[in-house]
Protein backbone atom coordinates (compact mmCIF):
# COMPACT_ATOMS: atom_id res chain seq x y z
CA UNK A 1 0.00 0.00 0.00
CA UNK A 2 2.66 2.44 1.12
CA UNK A 3 4.70 1.57 -2.26
CA UNK A 4 1.52 2.53 -4.04
CA UNK A 5 1.52 6.01 -2.37
CA UNK A 6 5.20 6.47 -3.44
CA UNK A 7 4.72 5.53 -6.37
CA UNK A 8 2.24 7.80 -7.20
CA UNK A 9 3.43 10.39 -5.15
CA UNK A 10 6.58 9.91 -7.46
CA UNK A 11 4.91 10.27 -10.72
CA UNK A 12 2.75 13.75 -9.65
CA UNK A 13 6.42 14.86 -8.57
CA UNK A 14 7.94 13.89 -12.15
CA UNK A 15 5.35 15.95 -14.18
CA UNK A 16 5.96 19.42 -12.78
CA UNK A 17 9.73 18.35 -12.62
CA UNK A 18 10.63 17.78 -16.01
CA UNK A 19 8.12 20.31 -17.52
CA UNK A 20 10.73 22.92 -15.32
CA UNK A 21 13.93 21.13 -16.58
CA UNK A 22 12.18 21.84 -20.04
CA UNK A 23 12.13 25.07 -19.48
CA UNK A 24 14.96 25.67 -18.61
CA UNK A 25 17.49 27.64 -20.34
CA UNK A 26 20.53 24.88 -22.48
CA UNK A 27 23.19 23.38 -21.13
CA UNK A 28 26.89 24.52 -22.15
CA UNK A 29 26.31 28.40 -23.43
CA UNK A 30 28.41 30.94 -21.59
CA UNK A 31 25.55 33.07 -22.15
CA UNK A 32 23.33 31.00 -19.56
CA UNK A 33 22.10 32.74 -15.94
CA UNK A 34 24.33 31.42 -13.96
CA UNK A 35 27.82 32.64 -16.13
CA UNK A 36 26.43 36.39 -16.27
CA UNK A 37 26.51 38.03 -12.84
CA UNK A 38 29.74 37.81 -10.59
CA UNK A 39 31.75 34.66 -12.41
CA UNK A 40 33.10 36.43 -15.07
CA UNK A 41 34.61 39.11 -12.60
CA UNK A 42 35.52 36.11 -10.59
CA UNK A 43 37.44 34.91 -13.85
CA UNK A 44 39.21 38.05 -14.76
CA UNK A 45 40.04 39.60 -11.94
CA UNK A 46 40.35 36.46 -9.04
CA UNK A 47 44.08 36.34 -9.48
CA UNK A 48 44.92 39.66 -9.03
CA UNK A 49 41.95 40.21 -6.31
CA UNK A 50 42.20 36.81 -4.24
CA UNK A 51 45.60 35.85 -4.60
CA UNK A 52 45.12 32.53 -5.65
CA UNK A 53 45.22 30.70 -9.80
CA UNK A 54 42.50 28.13 -8.74
CA UNK A 55 39.40 29.94 -9.01
CA UNK A 56 37.27 27.63 -6.97
CA UNK A 57 39.99 28.31 -4.15
CA UNK A 58 39.64 32.25 -4.71
CA UNK A 59 35.78 31.67 -4.37
CA UNK A 60 35.17 29.28 -1.07
CA UNK A 61 38.52 31.48 0.69
CA UNK A 62 37.51 34.82 -0.20
CA UNK A 63 34.69 35.92 -2.38
CA UNK A 64 32.23 32.90 -0.34
CA UNK A 65 34.63 33.15 2.78
CA UNK A 66 31.73 33.57 5.17
CA UNK A 67 29.90 29.79 3.59
CA UNK A 68 33.08 28.16 4.22
CA UNK A 69 33.45 29.61 7.93
CA UNK A 70 30.09 28.43 8.28
CA UNK A 71 30.49 25.28 7.08
CA UNK A 72 33.66 24.20 9.63
CA UNK A 73 31.58 25.29 12.21
CA UNK A 74 28.88 22.90 10.93
CA UNK A 75 31.26 19.85 10.41
CA UNK A 76 32.84 20.86 13.78
CA UNK A 77 29.16 20.85 15.30
CA UNK A 78 28.43 17.52 13.67
CA UNK A 79 31.06 16.02 15.37
CA UNK A 80 30.49 17.41 18.81
CA UNK A 81 26.68 15.82 18.10
CA UNK A 82 28.50 12.94 17.32
CA UNK A 83 30.12 13.05 20.78
CA UNK A 84 27.23 14.19 22.18
CA UNK A 85 24.81 11.03 21.32
CA UNK A 86 27.05 8.46 21.21
CA UNK A 87 29.57 9.15 24.01
CA UNK A 88 27.29 10.87 27.19
CA UNK A 89 25.25 7.54 27.61
CA UNK A 90 28.41 5.03 27.33
CA UNK A 91 30.02 7.52 30.25
CA UNK A 92 26.82 6.85 32.05
CA UNK A 93 26.42 3.69 31.96
CA UNK A 94 29.53 1.77 30.93
CA UNK A 95 28.20 -1.08 29.07
CA UNK A 96 29.34 -0.72 25.84
CA UNK A 97 31.34 -3.52 24.17
CA UNK A 98 34.64 -3.25 22.57
CA UNK A 99 34.90 -2.34 19.28
CA UNK A 100 34.39 -3.85 16.23
CA UNK A 101 34.46 -7.63 15.77
CA UNK A 102 37.22 -8.37 15.16
CA UNK A 103 37.72 -9.61 11.64
CA UNK A 104 40.91 -11.05 10.52
CA UNK A 105 42.55 -8.66 8.31
CA UNK A 106 43.40 -10.21 4.59
CA UNK A 107 47.43 -9.49 4.21
CA UNK A 108 46.31 -8.21 1.21
CA UNK A 109 44.88 -5.41 2.40
CA UNK A 110 47.32 -4.86 4.89
CA UNK A 111 50.05 -4.83 2.62
CA UNK A 112 48.58 -2.41 0.25
CA UNK A 113 47.07 0.12 2.58
CA UNK A 114 50.66 0.14 4.43
CA UNK A 115 52.78 0.15 0.93
CA UNK A 116 50.27 2.89 -0.57
CA UNK A 117 50.11 5.42 3.25
CA UNK A 118 53.15 7.24 2.50
CA UNK A 119 52.35 8.58 -1.49
CA UNK A 120 49.04 8.98 0.10
CA UNK A 121 50.06 11.39 2.93
CA UNK A 122 52.49 13.00 0.08
CA UNK A 123 49.60 13.52 -2.32
CA UNK A 124 47.47 14.82 0.53
CA UNK A 125 50.25 17.34 1.43
CA UNK A 126 50.93 18.77 -2.29
CA UNK A 127 46.91 19.13 -2.81
CA UNK A 128 46.93 21.50 0.38
CA UNK A 129 50.50 23.13 -0.58
CA UNK A 130 49.44 23.99 -4.34
CA UNK A 131 45.67 24.06 -3.61
CA UNK A 132 45.54 27.80 -4.78
CA UNK A 133 47.39 26.98 -8.10
CA UNK A 134 45.92 23.30 -8.99
CA UNK A 135 43.52 21.48 -8.14
CA UNK A 136 43.09 20.40 -4.65
CA UNK A 137 43.39 22.57 -1.36
CA UNK A 138 42.61 22.13 2.45
CA UNK A 139 39.38 20.12 1.90
CA UNK A 140 40.43 17.91 -0.41
CA UNK A 141 44.03 17.11 1.45
CA UNK A 142 42.12 16.99 4.84
CA UNK A 143 39.75 14.64 3.76
CA UNK A 144 42.04 12.50 2.45
CA UNK A 145 44.31 12.79 5.35
CA UNK A 146 40.96 11.67 7.25
CA UNK A 147 40.29 9.07 4.83
CA UNK A 148 43.69 7.37 5.23
CA UNK A 149 43.57 7.65 9.09
CA UNK A 150 40.76 5.26 8.80
CA UNK A 151 42.04 3.14 6.21
CA UNK A 152 44.92 2.11 8.29
CA UNK A 153 42.84 2.52 12.10
CA UNK A 154 40.91 -0.51 9.98
CA UNK A 155 43.63 -2.42 9.23
CA UNK A 156 45.88 -1.94 11.87
CA UNK A 157 43.31 -1.07 14.67
CA UNK A 158 41.96 2.21 15.94
CA UNK A 159 44.18 2.21 19.22
CA UNK A 160 47.69 1.87 17.84
CA UNK A 161 46.67 5.15 15.02
CA UNK A 162 44.93 6.98 17.82
CA UNK A 163 48.08 7.00 19.15
CA UNK A 164 48.99 9.84 16.28
CA UNK A 165 46.59 11.92 17.47
CA UNK A 166 47.34 12.01 21.60
CA UNK A 167 44.99 13.14 23.84
CA UNK A 168 46.50 16.28 24.94
CA UNK A 169 46.35 17.91 21.34
CA UNK A 170 43.44 16.53 19.86
CA UNK A 171 40.85 19.13 21.37
CA UNK A 172 43.34 21.68 19.41
CA UNK A 173 42.92 19.79 16.10
CA UNK A 174 39.63 18.92 15.69
CA UNK A 175 38.26 22.83 16.01
CA UNK A 176 41.41 24.07 14.31
CA UNK A 177 39.52 25.20 11.49
CA UNK A 178 37.33 27.34 13.16
CA UNK A 179 39.90 28.89 14.89
CA UNK A 180 41.99 29.66 12.51
CA UNK A 181 39.16 31.44 10.56
CA UNK A 182 38.28 33.31 13.55
CA UNK A 183 42.32 34.38 14.44
CA UNK A 184 42.35 35.35 10.73
CA UNK A 185 38.93 37.12 10.65
CA UNK A 186 39.58 39.33 13.62
CA UNK A 187 43.60 40.08 12.44
CA UNK A 188 42.03 41.22 9.48
CA UNK A 189 39.04 42.92 11.42
CA UNK A 190 41.65 44.90 13.10
CA UNK A 191 44.26 45.49 9.98
CA UNK A 192 40.74 46.43 7.78
CA UNK A 193 38.36 47.42 9.30
CA UNK A 194 36.09 44.11 8.70
CA UNK A 195 35.98 40.46 9.79
CA UNK A 196 37.67 38.12 7.32
CA UNK A 197 38.80 41.31 4.95
CA UNK A 198 41.32 40.15 2.78
CA UNK A 199 44.24 42.91 2.16
CA UNK A 200 44.05 43.74 -1.70
CA UNK A 201 45.77 47.32 -1.61
CA UNK A 202 47.77 49.28 0.53
CA UNK A 203 50.45 48.31 3.52
CA UNK A 204 49.57 44.91 4.70
CA UNK A 205 48.85 43.53 0.74
CA UNK A 206 51.80 40.60 2.04
CA UNK A 207 49.80 39.05 3.96
CA UNK A 208 47.40 37.70 1.74
CA UNK A 209 49.03 35.22 1.26
CA UNK A 210 49.88 33.98 4.66
CA UNK A 211 46.67 34.97 5.34
CA UNK A 212 45.32 32.21 2.59
CA UNK A 213 47.80 29.56 3.65
CA UNK A 214 46.90 29.64 7.44
CA UNK A 215 43.28 28.90 6.52
CA UNK A 216 44.31 25.93 4.29
CA UNK A 217 46.28 24.28 6.85
CA UNK A 218 43.87 25.26 9.37
CA UNK A 219 40.79 23.64 7.26
CA UNK A 220 42.97 20.79 6.28
CA UNK A 221 44.30 20.07 10.03
CA UNK A 222 40.70 20.20 10.95
CA UNK A 223 39.01 18.14 8.67
CA UNK A 224 41.44 15.47 8.94
CA UNK A 225 41.20 15.16 12.76
CA UNK A 226 37.48 15.16 12.78
CA UNK A 227 36.74 12.66 9.82
CA UNK A 228 38.90 10.21 11.55
CA UNK A 229 37.26 11.25 15.26
CA UNK A 230 33.97 10.48 14.23
CA UNK A 231 34.76 7.21 12.88
CA UNK A 232 36.67 6.34 16.06
CA UNK A 233 33.59 7.26 18.16
CA UNK A 234 31.24 5.48 16.14
CA UNK A 235 33.37 2.27 16.02
CA UNK A 236 33.33 2.73 19.57
CA UNK A 237 36.99 3.43 20.68
CA UNK A 238 36.81 6.73 22.72
CA UNK A 239 36.80 9.43 20.29
CA UNK B 1 29.90 11.09 -29.68
CA UNK B 2 30.33 12.71 -26.57
CA UNK B 3 26.75 13.02 -25.78
CA UNK B 4 26.56 9.28 -25.96
CA UNK B 5 29.53 8.70 -22.73
CA UNK B 6 27.09 10.93 -21.20
CA UNK B 7 24.33 9.11 -20.97
CA UNK B 8 26.12 5.71 -20.89
CA UNK B 9 27.44 7.81 -17.53
CA UNK B 10 24.03 8.82 -16.60
CA UNK B 11 22.21 5.35 -16.87
CA UNK B 12 25.25 3.74 -15.22
CA UNK B 13 24.14 6.34 -12.14
CA UNK B 14 20.21 5.33 -12.65
CA UNK B 15 20.96 1.72 -12.14
CA UNK B 16 23.33 2.04 -8.82
CA UNK B 17 20.67 4.35 -7.68
CA UNK B 18 17.79 1.65 -8.39
CA UNK B 19 20.03 -1.39 -7.03
CA UNK B 20 20.85 0.36 -4.10
CA UNK B 21 17.34 0.69 -3.10
CA UNK B 22 16.31 -2.66 -4.15
CA UNK B 23 19.22 -4.23 -2.31
CA UNK B 24 17.95 -6.43 1.50
CA UNK B 25 21.54 -7.14 1.72
CA UNK B 26 22.46 -3.44 3.39
CA UNK B 27 26.60 -4.15 3.14
CA UNK B 28 26.03 -4.27 -0.76
CA UNK B 29 23.93 -1.68 -0.64
CA UNK B 30 26.49 0.59 1.06
CA UNK B 31 29.55 -0.84 -1.45
CA UNK B 32 27.08 -0.26 -4.39
CA UNK B 33 26.56 3.68 -3.42
CA UNK B 34 30.32 3.76 -2.85
CA UNK B 35 30.54 2.65 -6.76
CA UNK B 36 27.85 5.25 -7.42
CA UNK B 37 29.59 8.46 -5.57
CA UNK B 38 32.61 7.35 -7.50
CA UNK B 39 30.62 7.43 -11.05
CA UNK B 40 29.33 10.39 -9.69
CA UNK B 41 33.00 11.80 -9.49
CA UNK B 42 34.00 10.25 -12.90
CA UNK B 43 30.85 12.65 -14.44
CA UNK B 44 32.43 15.91 -12.11
CA UNK B 45 35.81 15.19 -13.77
CA UNK B 46 34.80 15.24 -16.84
CA UNK B 47 32.80 18.54 -16.83
CA UNK B 48 36.27 20.69 -15.76
CA UNK B 49 35.49 20.49 -11.84
CA UNK B 50 38.25 18.42 -10.71
CA UNK B 51 38.46 19.84 -7.37
CA UNK B 52 34.71 18.59 -6.55
CA UNK B 53 35.77 15.78 -8.13
CA UNK B 54 37.96 15.04 -5.45
CA UNK B 55 36.30 15.88 -2.58
CA UNK B 56 33.68 13.44 -3.58
CA UNK B 57 36.00 10.75 -4.16
CA UNK B 58 37.40 10.88 -0.72
CA UNK B 59 34.07 12.63 0.75
CA UNK B 60 31.27 10.19 -1.06
CA UNK B 61 32.98 7.00 -1.74
CA UNK B 62 35.24 6.89 1.22
CA UNK B 63 34.46 8.23 4.23
CA UNK B 64 30.76 8.30 3.74
CA UNK B 65 30.95 4.68 2.87
CA UNK B 66 33.27 3.55 5.73
CA UNK B 67 30.62 5.14 7.96
CA UNK B 68 27.71 3.17 6.69
CA UNK B 69 29.65 -0.07 7.19
CA UNK B 70 30.66 1.06 10.75
CA UNK B 71 26.44 1.64 11.23
CA UNK B 72 26.03 -1.76 9.38
CA UNK B 73 28.47 -3.62 11.54
CA UNK B 74 27.05 -2.26 14.72
CA UNK B 75 22.98 -2.81 14.11
CA UNK B 76 22.34 -5.05 11.86
CA UNK B 77 23.10 -6.57 8.21
CA UNK B 78 19.56 -7.40 6.68
CA UNK B 79 16.76 -5.09 5.89
CA UNK B 80 13.51 -6.68 6.43
CA UNK C 1 11.32 16.14 -26.25
CA UNK C 2 13.93 17.76 -28.36
CA UNK C 3 14.86 20.08 -24.93
CA UNK C 4 15.00 17.41 -22.66
CA UNK C 5 17.99 15.49 -24.81
CA UNK C 6 19.19 18.79 -24.73
CA UNK C 7 19.26 19.30 -21.12
CA UNK C 8 20.15 15.27 -20.27
CA UNK C 9 22.13 16.27 -17.66
CA UNK C 10 19.31 18.04 -15.66
CA UNK C 11 16.61 15.23 -16.79
CA UNK C 12 19.26 12.39 -14.92
CA UNK C 13 19.38 14.99 -11.48
CA UNK C 14 15.80 14.91 -11.83
CA UNK C 15 15.66 10.66 -12.27
CA UNK C 16 17.69 10.56 -9.30
CA UNK C 17 16.00 13.18 -7.06
CA UNK C 18 13.08 10.64 -7.66
CA UNK C 19 14.52 7.94 -6.87
CA UNK C 20 16.06 9.26 -3.52
CA UNK C 21 12.71 9.98 -2.70
CA UNK C 22 11.24 6.71 -3.31
CA UNK C 23 13.59 5.31 -1.00
CA UNK C 24 12.63 8.07 1.81
CA UNK C 25 9.16 7.20 1.14
CA UNK C 26 8.96 3.30 1.05
CA UNK C 27 11.28 1.91 2.47
CA UNK C 28 11.28 0.78 6.44
CA UNK C 29 14.91 0.28 7.12
CA UNK C 30 16.21 3.37 8.53
CA UNK C 31 19.58 2.86 7.15
CA UNK C 32 18.51 2.88 3.96
CA UNK C 33 15.94 5.45 4.32
CA UNK C 34 19.71 7.63 4.67
CA UNK C 35 20.81 6.12 1.23
CA UNK C 36 18.20 7.42 -0.18
CA UNK C 37 18.93 11.03 1.53
CA UNK C 38 21.82 10.76 0.48
CA UNK C 39 21.07 10.02 -3.14
CA UNK C 40 18.65 12.98 -3.18
CA UNK C 41 21.38 15.52 -2.08
CA UNK C 42 23.82 13.81 -5.17
CA UNK C 43 21.01 14.60 -7.29
CA UNK C 44 20.71 18.06 -5.77
CA UNK C 45 24.33 18.40 -6.17
CA UNK C 46 24.57 17.28 -9.99
CA UNK C 47 21.69 19.86 -10.92
CA UNK C 48 23.71 22.53 -9.60
CA UNK C 49 26.87 21.50 -11.64
CA UNK C 50 25.15 21.24 -14.73
CA UNK C 51 23.91 24.71 -14.34
CA UNK C 52 27.69 25.61 -14.64
CA UNK C 53 28.61 23.46 -17.73
CA UNK C 54 30.23 25.28 -19.96
CA UNK C 55 30.84 23.29 -24.00
CA UNK C 56 34.54 22.46 -23.53
CA UNK C 57 35.20 24.17 -20.74
CA UNK C 58 38.34 24.00 -18.82
CA UNK C 59 39.06 23.38 -15.27
CA UNK C 60 38.97 27.22 -13.87
CA UNK C 61 42.64 27.07 -13.39
CA UNK C 62 44.32 30.45 -14.76
CA UNK C 63 47.62 30.20 -15.07
CA UNK C 64 50.46 29.49 -18.08
CA UNK C 65 48.84 27.54 -20.58
CA UNK C 66 44.96 28.23 -19.38
CA UNK C 67 42.79 29.31 -21.73
CA UNK C 68 38.73 30.30 -22.15
CA UNK C 69 36.07 29.26 -22.04
CA UNK C 70 36.36 27.74 -18.37
CA UNK C 71 33.74 25.81 -16.25
CA UNK C 72 31.98 28.02 -13.90
CA UNK C 73 33.52 28.34 -10.85
CA UNK C 74 30.70 29.51 -8.71
CA UNK C 75 28.66 25.82 -8.26
CA UNK C 76 32.12 24.35 -7.92
CA UNK C 77 32.45 26.15 -4.77
CA UNK C 78 29.12 26.19 -3.59
CA UNK C 79 29.31 22.30 -3.67
CA UNK C 80 31.93 21.47 -2.27
CA UNK C 81 31.02 23.71 0.65
CA UNK C 82 27.39 21.05 0.42
CA UNK C 83 29.13 17.70 0.01
CA UNK C 84 31.53 18.27 3.43
CA UNK C 85 28.10 19.74 5.26
CA UNK C 86 25.83 16.37 3.48
CA UNK C 87 29.27 14.26 5.19
CA UNK C 88 28.20 16.11 8.98
CA UNK C 89 24.66 15.45 9.12
CA UNK C 90 25.54 11.98 7.51
CA UNK C 91 27.32 11.56 10.22
CA UNK C 92 25.15 12.30 13.08
CA UNK C 93 22.28 10.68 11.29
CA UNK C 94 23.90 7.46 11.63
CA UNK C 95 25.27 7.83 15.21
CA UNK C 96 21.26 8.23 15.99
CA UNK C 97 21.01 4.94 14.28
CA UNK C 98 23.11 3.82 16.36
CA UNK C 99 21.90 5.16 19.50
CA UNK C 100 18.04 3.84 18.57
CA UNK C 101 19.73 0.10 17.91
CA UNK C 102 21.34 -0.14 21.12
CA UNK C 103 18.10 1.11 22.99
CA UNK C 104 15.65 -1.03 20.90
CA UNK C 105 17.21 -3.60 19.22
CA UNK C 106 15.81 -2.50 16.23
CA UNK C 107 16.39 0.15 12.65
CA UNK C 108 13.10 -0.43 10.89
CA UNK C 109 10.79 2.28 11.37
CA UNK C 110 7.67 0.74 11.57
CA UNK C 111 8.86 -1.55 14.44
CA UNK C 112 9.36 2.20 16.44
CA UNK C 113 5.77 3.28 16.25
CA UNK C 114 4.91 2.54 19.72
CA UNK C 115 8.25 2.01 21.63
CA UNK C 116 8.77 3.23 25.22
Amino acid sequence: MRRVIALAVLILASVPLMYAVAQLPPIGSVQNPTYTHVVPRYLAEGHEEAGAENIVTAVILNYRGFDTDGEVTVIFTALMSVFAVLLMPRLADKKREEGLPAVPVSPVTYFVVRTLAPFIVMFAIANIAYGHAAPGGGFQGGTIIGALLIATSLVMGSERVGRLLPESIRPWLQPAAVLMFSIVGIAGMFLLGEYLSYPVHGPYVFLRTPFLTLIEIGIALGGAAIVASIFWTMEGSEG
Amino acid sequence: MIRVFDVLLYSLLIACALAVIRTKDLLAAAIIFSTYSLIMCLVWQLRGAPDVAMTEAAVGAGVTTVLFLVTVSRTTRRER
Amino acid sequence: MKALWVNIDYVASVILFLIGLYAIMAKDNLVKKLMGLNIIETAVFAFVMASGIVDGGDAPILGAGARPPFANPLPQGLILTGIVVALSHTALALSLIIRIYEQYGTIESDDLWGVE
